[in-house]
């Protein structure tokens, strides 16, 4: 090994050994000074590369961090937040949709939706349960009210049916019950004065902020009942 | 289920990146400091570093390439502010450097002589000898770090230290001018 290819490896590298820089370093008292010479310099320039390092560096670094993440993690509780927040605006919209918007476009089709739903709840033969004054009691929300029964009153309640509140009136009749709906004007439904289907049939009242709606089986004579109806009601302001 | 387990992982995590500050914050401050001879933007650089180390932490398998792996993370963190601010700290500012002279012994002003040499040193050549010196890599290991061969770094190496023997071998006469 020349001595400057000797020199450029301790000078690349002070801590390399080869077998050729061994057997150098052997023979020649130089090169032994110079490789001493050489880690002198080294020490020294890693003592002055050594520079001081801020004490509190490493206390930043963790502080630094931690308030980092948790930041982040409050960040990512926001968001998961918001989106839980949008989750549920939609499904509230969705349900109000659902429940509450108007499935019927017309009186007809809401009033015989409405007796089919329930008419497995009612029996030509029920006892009539009603007074009259508790009719009246409820006929105030739609501010009327009855001068007289006008036939066997077998039920009287309000119903939410499909979003809209009623009055529902169940009176016996010739050979199935008769339902007498109350309902407030409702711009969204369509009203249909007379309707019928294969087995009811019925006509609608309209008053000035409701409508009534009769309908019994073919055998009922709807325009009767709807002309007791109209006798017997009377609005207040 | 899973939320035990998650804070059980960022307590590991926690520990592992700790554990990572304290081993090897001063190494990669002082390889910072080399690289922009700026106190403070070595700690903003050293702060950036740790700060995207954590992000990645879990991506570091082998606690053994941890020095080498932040080395990059800094290294990159630097050519971003070069990036965003081309000129600052193109040229060595002779004022950044800590001045010890006043109040130091022998031995730290002989200190502060050569760092100012390692400090004009051009960085291809100050780069792989602070790498070599401080970091304790290897050859391939350097060469790995900055994309270059063996050979290149071998030789730049070999320059570095030339240099510094050279202006140590002329630093009597250098200090005599200086204190005279």
């Amino acid at each position: 090994m020349d001595d400057l290819q000797f020199r450029r490896s301790i000078l690349a590298d002070p801590k390399t050994r080869d077998d050729a820089i061994n057997a150098a370093l052997k023979s020649d008292p130089a090169k032994q000074k110079f490789v001493q010479e050489t880690e002198s310099l080294d020490s020294k320039i890693a003592q002055a590369m050594n520079i001081p390092v801020p004490e509190d560096l490493a206390n930043k670094l963790i502080l630094r961090q931690t308030l980092a993440s948790h930041q982040q993690q409050k960040g990512k509780t926001r968001v998961r937040l918001a989106m839980a927040a949008s989750v549920a605006l939609v499904m509230g919209l969705t349900a109000n949709f659902m429940l509450f918007s108007n499935t019927y476009k017309n009186l007809a089709d809401y009033a015989i939706a409405h007796v089919n739903h329930e008419a497995a709840h009612f029996s030509n033969t029920d006892q009539p349960k009603v007074t009259l004054a508790s009719l009246n009691e409820k006929m105030s929300a739609f501010k009327g009210s009855f001068a007289s029964t006008f036939g066997t009153l077998i039920f009287a309640d309000y119903c939410r049916f499909d979003g809209n509140k009623s009055l529902h009136l169940v009176f016996q009749g010739k050979s199935s019950p008769v339902n007498v709906f109350i309902l407030p004007d409702d711009q969204d439904i369509e009203f249909v004065a007379n309707f019928e289907n294969s087995k009811l049939q019925g006509n609608s009242l309209h008053f000035n902020h409701s409508n009534i709606i009769v309908v019994g089986d073919k055998n009922e004579p709807i325009e009767q009942w709807q002309e007791r109806v109209n006798k017997s009601i009377t609005w207040s302001i | 289920m899973t939320k035990p387990q998650v804070s059980y992982n960022m307590a590991t995590k926690q520990v592992r990146y700790e554990a990572l500050v304290k081993a090897l914050h001063a190494d990669l401050y002082r390889y910072a400091y080399w690289l922009c001879h700026d106190k403070h933007i070595a700690e903003d650089l050293v702060q950036e570093t740790f700060l995207r180390a954590w992000r990645a932490l879990d991506s570091l398998k082998d606690e053994k390439a941890a020095k080498s792996w932040l080395i990059t993370i800094l290294r990159r963190e630097n050519a971003r502010r070069f990036e965003r601010k081309r000129f600052e700290m193109s040229e060595y500012e002779e004022a950044t450097i800590t001045d010890v002279s006043a109040t130091s012994n022998e031995q730290e002003i002989e200190n502060h002589w050569l760092r100012e040499k390692i400090a004009q040193m051009p960085e291809e050549y100050r780069e792989p000898l602070v790498l070599q010196v401080i970091g304790g890599f290897s050859g391939e290991e350097i060469a790995s770090l900055l994309s270059l061969n063996k050979n290149t770094v071998m030789t730049r190496l070999f320059r570095a230290r030339n240099q510094l023997k050279e202006a140590v071998d002329d630093e009597p006469k250098l200090r005599g001018l200086h204190n005279g």
